[in-house]
């Protein structure tokens, strides 16, 4: 068992959370989608596994390198 | 015959770099010393040195502690193929640079260039030596005797690696390489914290000065960051497999891995449905590509682009991608200085270009103007029209304005295929709308005209005129790519590059 972050690559404001605590996902799948200059920008599983956290709720500000999410692995 | 006594010390003394107090302080920070890299870097056994013997001949008493003079450097083999290497040795006076070592230097990088093998230097050097080249007999013996020092053409790959403190030499030929890796906790300046500190005033640590940091995302001057020195010589490895020896040779065309055409058969499922929702080109090519062999360069440095050593049906390819995951994947200053350094690159070394297109166009406004934007759009687009490799394009989305050259629309590349998602129009239609309009024209007219312009902005309009010569479904891209790098001669002398990028510089 392994942890592994999942982090924001832009700052902007939580539009969408895709996946709920407990559930498992691909590596690659989008867990959230982030609004930044107009676009919707998604946070990605960096690896497969289970969601263990969810660090933030739509409409906060997450700053660019943020840890939004975290996976467990294995 | 018995072995002569006299070589065999002087042989011993001079493998002994520094001594081992200084030697074991390094290895206690776990850093390898220059002879302990070379050896990590190359395939075994496969060293030969050339001037082991050389020392200091300036300092009459430096002779008997400048071992190999500080810089070891000869021929090796990497993954079989022939290579020049420079090592720095710290432990000799800093690597300082002096007039016996700058000697080896400079034949080593003669034989490379009229030989055809890689450079590969590993940078770790404190500049100039001192007091050698101090006073104006000294600067006269020592520097400027060279009118082609820093000079290039591109004729082999130059890979530098900064792995500790380099100012001086190391930095600057870093600067002249064509892939630069550093080590974290290594610096590169022109001057050390200490003399910034006693010139200027300024007190400055080393990684503000010229840290990893600094390099990867500030200057863009490093291709790829690593923890240890082990990973560097790993990365150069990389790096060189991608590359021919020379740029008389096309590159090396490497195996197949297993499962590369299923994989990017659902490449079209990595493009979200609206377009205003961003997404990782860097993952899209990579499906696309042969498994395994993305290979990133500048990933801090011009986000809004991602440019990528990679391979398809084993051919080496550069990919030159925008990437929406930043400021809707339109290219600033940085992303073109980037690409442009990039196109030199993969011209004067006969690799093909492909590009990936999904851009509303240039990052306007007053940053970006301050960053010279349009000297550096326009000195990217003349690169890519002097790039005389096979250059292929695929407009997976949006495609605006003089990005749409830039990106290589029209014939700015020899094939241009697009996915059926593809607009193509010479500004956002939600701009457009407004600047076409009367002024005070309403909202409800706005929105007709916006509609208007998107669908005018559909592929199928600029498919009919031959402006673009396949509209493809995306699962059938890969395979398109693969045709198109046969039919112009990817990996064969028929994919030459005309190389009028070789003398161009290593940053724009």
């Amino acid at each position: 068992m392994a942890s592994i972050d999942a982090v924001a690559e832009v700052t902007g404001v939580v539009f969408s959370i895709l996946v709920e605590v407990g559930e498992t996902v691909d590596e690659g799948h989008e867990l959230m989608i982030l609004e930044s200059m107009k676009m919707e920008v998604p946070v990605y599983a960096p690896a497969a596994g289970t969601v263990s956290s969810i660090r933030f709720d739509e409409g906060e500000v997450v700053e660019q390198g943020a840890v939004v999410a975290i996976l467990t692995t294995g | 015959m018995n072995p002569n006594p006299e070589l065999a010390r002087r042989r011993e003394q001079a493998l002994a770099m520094g001594g081992p107090e200084k030697l074991s302080r390094r290895r206690a920070q776990g850093l390898l010393d220059a002879r302990a890299r070379i050896d990590a870097l190359i395939d075994p056994g496969s060293f030969s040195e050339s001037g082991l013997l050389a020392r200091s001949s300036v300092e009459p008493a430096d002779r008997d502690r400048t071992p190999a003079d500080g810089k070891v450097s000869g021929y090796a083999r990497i993954d079989g193929r022939p290579v020049a290497l420079v090592s720095n040795d710290f432990t000799v006076k800093g690597a300082s640079s002096s007039l016996t070592n700058m000697r080896k230097i400079a034949h080593v990088k003669r034989t490379a260039t009229q030989r055809g093998l890689p450079l590969v230097l590993l940078g770790e050097s404190s500049g100039a030596r001192m007091p050698d080249n101090m006073g104006s007999d000294g600067m006269g013996a020592l520097l400027g005797n060279d009118p082609h020092q820093y000079v290039r053409h591109r004729e082999t790959p130059w890979v530098s690696a900064l792995l500790g403190d380099c100012f001086g030499s190391s930095a600057f030929y870093a600067c002249i390489s064509d892939h630069v890796v550093m080590r974290k906790g290594a610096c590169m300046a022109i001057g050390s914290p200490r003399l910034v500190e006693l010139a200027m005033g300024e007190k400055v640590d080393r990684e503000t000065l010229g840290g990893h940091q600094h390099h990867a995302s500030v200057t863009g001057a490093v291709d790829v960051v690593v923890d240890d020195d082990l990973a560097a010589l790993a990365e150069i490895r990389r790096f060189l497999s991608y590359l021919p020896s020379s740029a008389s040779e096309p590159p090396p065309r490497a195996e197949v891995p297993e499962g590369a055409d299923e994989a990017a058969s659902t490449v079209g499922d990595m493009l979200p449905a609206s377009r205003t929702r961003g997404y990782d080109m860097r993952r899209l090519a990579r499906r696309l590509l042969d498994p395994g062999s993305a290979y990133e360069l500048k990933p801090e440095f011009g986000k809004t682009a991602t440019t990528m050593l990679g391979r398809l049906d084993g051919h080496t390819v550069g990919v030159i991608g925008n990437n929406p995951m930043f400021k809707a994947g339109a290219l600033d200053p940085a992303a073109c200085a980037k690409i442009t350094r990039f196109l030199a690159m993969c011209d004067s070394f006969n690799i093909p270009i492909v590009n990936l297109v999904d851009t509303p166009g240039f990052v306007i406004g007053t940053a970006a103007e301050r960053q010279n934007a349009p000297t550096r759009i326009m000195t990217y687009m003349t690169a890519l029209q002097m790039t005389t490799v096979p250059k292929l394009t695929v407009i997976v989305r949006k495609s605006y304005g003089q990005a749409y050259l830039n990106m290589g629309g029209g014939r700015n590349s020899d094939e241009v295929a697009a996915w059926p998602s593809a607009e193509v129009s010479f500004m956002d239609p939600r701009f457009g709308a407004r600047i076409v309009s009367p002024a005070g024209a309403s909202e409800e007219t706005l929105a007709e005209v916006e509609e208007q312009l998107g669908r005018d902005s559909e592929v199928w309009g600029i498919a009919g005129m031959f402006a673009v010569q396949y509209v493809l479904e995306p699962g059938e891209t890969r395979q398109w790519l693969v045709d198109m790098l046969r039919v112009h001669g990817a990996s064969t002398p028929r994919a030459m590059s005309r190389r009028q990028l070789a003398a161009w510089p290593f940053n724009f």
